[in-house]
């Protein structure tokens, strides 16, 4: 990995559970983020995947600082933000930025284009001297391939996939070496997602930017990724580079996942072995003993309700390295091949 | 054949004119087979599916021509009456959100067991032995006990199973799903696609399911209709069309979609933006974002021309798109 630019360890958010209004008490704890540790390298994708209320949201809200973390350190470039306040804090800031799910709700419905890719420099007026504003803001709108001119129009007459590009340029804006992206494509049709995933690919290159893509689509993830943690419950089960992780998964959650991610292709129905988990999510207010997949995991065994299994390269294949010596949380890891490895002739 | 729906046209009346949701749609659904339509949003996927089942909100809505011919008998032209006892008993519905789809404040035993005492004039009592063998049946553990409990205390995929059972009820032929996995993770939706075709095989049914994500469609429909700006584009046996697309549309979502196994592959995005409904552009609606586009094509509709007797193309130069 290059150069660590954001390093995160043992992260912890936790929500407390209370009931009554006059005399409120705890009567439980939501621990929506459990123990994750990973570091992002300078102009690297981390990609982050995981099922609706694994946590992926929360571990972004706290990389922005939306949400403070219960315990545990992010790292920019050595210093933990987490313990940071006021102007230091507001300096930090200006250097990670994020991109939203929803471009619906994500931009004033009020405020036209041009505010809106222009607020950030209301709130770190340095970044750009006021004169220059419009200027930039222009530049920007070119950048992400809308027309200059649209500065005065409001979200309401762009498309979602226009709107997104507007959520990119405002995230832009104030130039950060970190964009924090949690699920920016998911809401958009698919003729779409692809535009917009090419502009990121190539911001990244033209900005040397650093992502962190949060996503629960694993092929996206696995297109704009150099690396990839898979999320389950609140932690990182497994981590990796692409390859390692989709060509030689050793977790069970992870072989599952990608075993159930449907491929365009009808030849793949005779080919795939398909591995159907029993059952939902627990709920992250009862997080099991031990490891927390064991409640689904066909291969679970006593140990596994007893000891929690660290996020570590298993022993059986550290000697032998290769591609399945990489991080996996588990008692039993063993090399699986879910994903059918395909040669595309294209289409005739 | 189960479903016909012959040369279907409905529109819509909106602020900005009148919007063409369906403009001469075609499609068959025989017993045992599953047809995917698939479409982006806005293509008129579900609103066709919506005529179908006689469930269109009129007004705004209007079914301005076709026919939709189950088993041989003209839907559109029954009356309400005539229409209630076919829908829910002959051909049911899927929707993709089965929480806003259910109804909060009954128990799912009640919302199940409705449908016999409505449709088959059970009694309560025995409707909910009904109720507790179709959720047995959709394999929802402890059905005795569940049955129950309200929508709010299922997951989102037991509440999908809860559908599912609703849409069994009456052993209907043909049943609809529009989007039955899009609100489910990626784990939930296997299981939930999995007991769908395995009851469809179970009942013979035929079934359509409306969709926008080819993984879903490659993995289990028998035939495929693409949608775009109300018309079909291409239709289809599923194997041929992802071999080789006879559509531009066709084949610019397959290339624009990121795959589990293909890495480094760059994606293709199809440029511009699904049309207004209320402003389609003039000859091939799908012109603008067109790479093969040519003059004829800004001012001729094409025709849904036959590729072969089981593949239609509405593109002047299928045979361009096929092999090239």
């Amino acid at each position: 990995m290059a150069e660590p630019i954001l390093e995160v360890s043992r992260l912890v958010k936790h929500y407390p559970l209370t009931r009554g209004v006059l005399f409120r008490k705890q009567v439980g704890t939501v621990r929506a983020v459990d123990g994750v540790d990973f570091a992002l390298g300078r102009g690297e994708t981390l990609g982050i995947v995981g099922e609706s209320g694994c946590g992926k949201s929360t571990v972004a809200k706290m990389l922005v600082n939306l949400e403070r973390p219960t315990a545990g350190s992010i790292r920019y470039k050595g210093e933990d933000i987490t313990r940071l306040s006021g102007r230091a804090l507001k300096a930090v800031r200006r250097n990670i930025q994020m991109v939203f799910q929803d471009p619906y709700t994500s931009l004033n419905p009020r405020m036209t284009v041009g505010d809106i890719i222009g607020e950030p420099y209301d709130i770190h007026p340095e970044a750009a001297p006021r004169g220059d504003r419009r200027r930039r803001v222009q530049e920007l709108l070119d950048v992400v391939g809308l027309d200059p001119e649209y500065v005065n129009r409001y979200p309401h007459q762009f498309s979602g996939g226009q709107r997104q590009r507007i959520g990119i340029a405002r995230g832009l804006a104030l130039r950060p070496e970190v964009i924090v992206a949690d699920e920016p494509v998911s809401a958009l049709d698919v003729s779409v997602q692809a535009q917009v995933i090419n502009l990121m690919d190539r911001l990244q290159s033209e900005f040397d930017l650093a992502y962190v893509f949060i996503a629960h689509d694993l092929s996206i993830v696995r297109h704009i990724s150099d690396r990839v943690g898979v999320m389950y419950l609140g932690r990182i089960v497994e981590t990796g580079t692409d390859t390692e992780i989709y060509d030689h998964p050793t977790h069970p959650y992870t072989q599952a996942l990608l075993s159930a991610v449907p491929v365009p292709d009808p030849r793949a129905r005779e080919r795939r072995e398909r591995i159907l988990l029993s059952g939902d999510v627990p709920s992250p207010t009862n997080v099991p003993s031990g490891c927390r997949f064991r409640t689904r995991c066909w291969k679970a065994r006593e140990r596994c309700a007893v000891e929690v299994p660290a996020l570590a390269v298993p022993e059986e294949f550290r000697a032998a390295g290769g591609p399945a010596a990489h991080d996996s949380a588990c008692h039993f890891a063993e090399e699986k091949k879910v994903v059918a490895e395909e040669h595309r002739e294209g289409p005739a | 054949m189960l479903l016909e729906v012959r040369d279907l046209h409905v529109e819509f009346r909106t602020r900005d004119g009148v919007a063409k949701a369906v403009n001469g749609v075609d499609y068959q659904v025989d017993a045992g087979e599953t047809l995917a339509v698939l479409g982006e949003s806005g293509s008129g996927k579900s609103v066709t599916a919506q005529a179908v089942m006689g469930i269109l909100d009129m007004p705004p809505g209007r079914i301005t021509g076709g026919e939709v011919l189950f088993r041989g008998r003209d839907l559109l032209t029954l009356k309400e009456d005539e229409r209630r006892r076919v829908r829910g008993a002959e051909m049911a519905m899927i929707f993709q959100d089965a929480l806003s789809s259910l109804n909060p404040v009954l128990s799912v035993g009640d919302q199940l067991g409705e449908m016999f005492v409505v449709h088959r004039g059970m009694s309560k009592k025995d409707a909910r032995a009904r109720a507790v063998e179709l959720m047995d049946r959709v394999r929802i553990p402890a059905a005795r006990e569940r049955v129950k409990q309200y929508p709010h205390q299922f997951s989102g995929g037991m509440r999908q199973r809860i559908m599912i059972a609703m849409a069994l009820a009456l052993e209907p032929a043909l049943i609809i799903a529009d989007e039955p996995t899009t609100a489910l993770d990626v784990t939930v939706q296997a299981q939930v696609m999995e007991l769908l075709a395995e009851l469809r095989r179970e009942y013979r049914m035929g079934l359509i399911l409306i969709t926008h994500d080819l993984g879903v469609v490659a993995d289990v429909a028998d035939r495929i209709a693409v949608m775009y700006a109300g018309r079909i584009v291409e239709s289809a046996p599923v194997h041929d069309l992802y071999k080789a697309p006879a559509h531009p549309y066709t084949r610019g979502l397959l290339d624009s979609v990121p795959r589990l196994d293909l890495k480094g592959r760059d994606l293709c995005a199809i440029k511009g933006l699904p049309p207004n409904l209320a402003n389609v552009p003039p000859g091939c609606a799908f012109h603008p974002r067109c790479p093969m586009a040519r003059d004829v094509c800004r001012t001729d509709v094409p025709p849904l021309y036959e590729v072969s007797e089981t593949r239609g193309s509405a593109c002047h130069f299928w045979r361009e798109c096929l092999h090239g």
